[in-house]
Parts: structure tokens; sequence; C-alpha cells
């Protein structure tokens, strides 16, 4: 077998070991919700516009508006072609024999065409993603306003290649960053803040929290990049591989304070792993573009424990992907836990 | 307020703060977030109390630093590191019987730095809508996150409306509407 060391500076531009996916919020990623529903059989297709018209006035399904009240009834010896949605079951009057009788007041809605009801499942909110569509439809067709972006980077498919050579060469800043932090007695963690309108690296920095419990690489990156903006409130000038570069020359020459960019506004951060609680707060509060991560953390807050970047109530969100050299990456946790243990040991 | 380890919970009940405490050092945390509201900053000011001894001290200074993160609790806990260190005492047996007094529940940011440190025990003046980590927007300081410190206990409404009446002070004169 291949050494590992060789295999990581034999793959640096190896763009296809790696695919990044997004970290969606729980709308978007949680399984679909069902509530049960009477449908029935139609057994008069002549009949359907004038059951939809009735049936949408008695029994409207208020905020179910993804829910089509007709569905085709596929093949397989079906004795009839359609079936329609009479009403949701908490919709129902309080009865004992489900009849279409006992569901419909004849001044409401005549029953010709209708057969007896019975019990399905219907999607309770409206599909967010296209797994989510796919699901719910099984169940009941479901409409799906469909976000493209999310669509294909659920894919994996978002970046293309240049992107993500990009990206690469990014998350090999922080990569190195977290072996020098390592090198120092550090936990293996380094992060680079990336303005990508100019493609320019503000900010390189590692975990330094053997000198400062609260020195994350994210932490510290943050003050570098205020360091580069004329503030900042640490040094870190005894360890090399945290550096920062000043802004951008034509936003600081201007002068203005309004054309100085706000703390971290439009800027993208790539950490080997997952920020914690504290980290991921301190991006919110920083007003951070995007976040690409390596791999997970066991407490991390941009997808493990919570999400911070999706936080209902913040005001501030962002975008959030994981899997940037993922198997690097992983391998420098790797490092780390195999460390610990054996100092345990010792 | 969620669950906690019999040990940890029997060391924050030896120093819990008394009403006299509460009383005295709570005024002194108002005095740091006037300071911080006269320099534009957010106004909370908080202080750190280790064996009825004033360790560290802050108030915001977001604005000045540039840095986003520099809320009066990690300006705080900043100094009392240094405390710890020129006292060449250990930072975790500090921390462990150390109070925090703050006019403003933490942040979900802070709340988690606290637990890194192994605070016990915060008592904070009003709530903190937008951003609380103590319940109003997460509950960090009871989480179940074992590879971030310690949960701590809060005790809260101590002055709050004079709090929120300085918050409110200062997002009036942020607006640039109100200039």
């Amino acid at each position: 077998m291949e050494p590992q060391i060789k295999r990581w500076k034999g793959s640096a531009c190896d763009t296809d070991s790696w695919v990044a996916y997004p970290v969606l919020s729980d709308d978007q990623s949680q399984d679909v919700e069902l509530i049960e529903a009477f449908a029935a059989p139609i057994v008069d297709k002549k009949e359907t516009s004038r059951l939809i018209r009735e049936l949408n006035s008695l029994y409207p399904l208020n905020g179910l508006q993804h829910i089509k009240r007709v569905r085709a009834c596929k093949g397989k010896g079906s004795p009839h072609p359609l079936e329609v949605l009479v009403c949701l079951v908490s919709d129902a009057p309080d009865v004992k024999d489900v009849s279409i009788g006992s569901l419909l007041p004849s001044d409401g809605v005549r029953h010709d065409g209708l057969g007896e009801p019975f019990v399905v499942k219907v999607p309770a909110r409206p599909p967010l993603t296209r797994p989510q569509f796919e699901l719910a439809s099984k169940h009941w067709p479901t409409s799906f306003h469909e976000d493209k972006q999310v669509t294909v980077a659920l894919r994996g498919e978002l970046f293309s290649p240049p992107q993500k050579a990009t990206m690469h060469l990014y998350m090999m800043s922080a990569f190195t960053a977290a072996e020098a932090g390592k090198e120092m007695g550090m936990e293996a963690v380094g992060a680079v803040v990336v303005n990508p309108a100019t493609q320019r690296i503000i900010a390189v920095g590692h975990d330094c929290r053997g000198d400062h419990p609260l020195h994350h690489a994210v932490m510290v990156c943050i003050d570098l990049v205020a360091q580069s903006q004329g503030g900042g409130c640490y040094s870190f000038d005894r360890y090399p591989a945290c550096r920062f570069t000043s802004s951008d020359t034509d936003t600081f020459k201007s002068g203005e304070a309004s054309s100085q960019p706000y703390i971290c506004t439009g800027y993208d951060l790539y950490v080997t792993r997952e920020p914690c609680v504290m980290c991921a707060m301190a991006l919110v509060h920083s007003r951070i573009g995007r976040v690409f991560y390596g791999t997970a953390s066991a407490d991390g807050a941009l997808g493990t424990k919570f999400k911070i970047h999706s936080q209902k109530d913040l005001n501030h969100r962002f975008e959030v992907y994981k899997g940037v050299l993922s198997k690097q990456c992983e391998d420098l946790k790797g490092l780390e836990s195999h460390n610990r243990k054996q100092s345990l040991e010792d | 307020m969620g669950t906690q380890g019999g040990s940890e919970a029997a060391a924050a009940e030896s120093f819990y703060p008394s009403d006299e405490d509460r009383e005295k050092w709570m005024a002194n945390a108002f005095d740091m977030a006037r300071d911080a509201l006269e320099n534009g900053e957010v106004p909370v000011g908080c202080l750190m109390v280790y064996n009825d001894e004033v360790v560290g001290k802050g108030r915001n200074e977001v604005n000045e630093t540039k840095n986003a993160t520099r809320h009066a609790e990690m300006v705080a806990l900043d100094q009392l590191l240094d405390w710890c260190r020129h006292s060449n005492l250990d930072v975790r047996s500090v921390c462990e019987q150390t109070a925090l007094y703050v006019t403003v529940e933490p942040c979900i940011m802070c709340a988690a730095a606290l637990r890194l440190l192994n605070i016990p025990v915060v008592v904070y003046g009003c709530r903190n809508e937008r951003f609380g980590g103590c319940g109003s927007v997460l509950e960090v300081s009871s989480a179940n996150l074992p590879q971030t410190g310690t949960t701590f206990k809060c005790v809260s409404g101590h002055r709050a409306e004079e709090a929120v009446e300085m918050l409110k002070t200062f997002y009036k004169q942020e607006n640039p509407n109100g200039d």
C-alpha cells in the first residue's frame, strides 16, 4: 500500500478526490412529514372539474397549496382513473362510520361520480429540495418550486473543476497552517480567509490554544482580518504561519469608512474541520460570506450539533459546504487523536 | 436549568452569589456598560469575580478593534487569563471558582467560550433576544456538548429593565436615520 504522506504530496491538485456538499438547514434536510387525509375514487371522469370546484370551496386545504387535489391512478387494473382528496382527517366531522355521505353534506358537494373514501398520507409541508420532493411525491402528487442551485449542490456538482482547483489551493493553505501549528504543539487545525472577488488570501491562521484556550484557528483568523483592516487585538508574531495581507489597497486608499470592508462581509473561510459553537457564532458576528470545511467535528456547530449558519432568529445567515479536501483533513484529526492517546498512555 | 453533573453542581453551590454580592458586582458591571455606551459600543459590561476579587472586567469593544468577537465577556476572559498567569495559578482551578456578572445574557459565542473555560455561574441582567446563548436563541449553557467544556448555571433578571433601556438607547443612536 502506498504510504499516506506520499499520497498527500502527490495529490496536491487532485480535485477529483473530494466533493463539496452543502450543509442545508433542518427545514431543507429533514424527512418528509405526513398528515392523514381522506381520498375518494372518481368513478365518473366527467364529474372531475365540478368535484374539484365544490371540494375546494367546502374543504379548501389551507396551508397545503403544495398538494395537488387529484392524482391519476396509473394502470395496474385500477377500476377508476383518478382519485381526489376530499379533506384532511382532522377536517372531518366526528363520525364513526366514514362514508362519502358523512364527509360531504349533500347541499355542499353532489356525490355523483365519487366512490367510497379511504385514508391516504399527504406531505404536510412544501418540499424544499429535490430529494424531499421525490419522497413527498411517492405519497401524493406535490408541486415543487425548485431551487436549481440547491439541486446541483446536493449532487456535489455546484463547483466547476477550475473553481474546485482554487478551493483546493485555499484548503491546502489551511492544511499547511494546521501542520505548522501542530509542529508548535497546537491542535492540528488551520483556517484561511479569502476575498473571493479578488481571489486574495486575507488571513491564514492555525489553532493557538496551547497559549490561549480560546485561540481556535477561526478566532485567530478573525483577529488577523481585523488587523488587515487596521484593528485587531492580539499579536501572533511568534507563529510564523499565522499571517495577514493588508486590505485591498484600492478600497483602503479611498479612505472612506463606507468603502472599507465591514469585518468579514463577503469573505470566504476555509477551515480544516467544522467550527465549534464559539467559532461558528463568531463567524455570524463577523458577517462571513461562506464557510468551507474539510471534515465534521463531534461538537461542530455548522451541521453536527447545531446549524448556526441557518439558525432562525439570527440576523446573519451564510452558506456552508463540507468535504473540501476531506481525506487530508480527516487524516489531520487522526494524527491528533493518535497523539492524544499516546500522551495519555505515557 | 438543564442537567448538571453532581460535582459541578456542588462546586457551583459552594460560592453561589449572595444578594449582596449580586448588588455590588452588578453595579460595577453597569458602570462598564455605560462606559461602552459613551464610547459608541454596544452597552454591555461585565466582571469576573474569584474569591471576592475582580480578576477580569470588560465592556464591548467591537468597533474599536474591528473584531466582532470583542464582546465584554471575551475581554474579561482575556484579563482573567492574564491574571492567572501573573498570579501563577492554574487557569482551570481559578475558573471553576469564578462567577461572571454581566448586564446582558451572554451571546451564543460567549456562552460557548464560558463553557470552554469551565466558568460555573453567570449572573446577568436582561435577556439577549438577538443572540442569547443561555436560552433566548439557543441554550448553549446547558446543551449536551461533551467536547465544549462544562455547563453553567444562570441567575437572571437583576436590573433587567435598566439593561434593556441602555441597549435601546444605543440602537436608537446607531440608526443612521436617527442622526
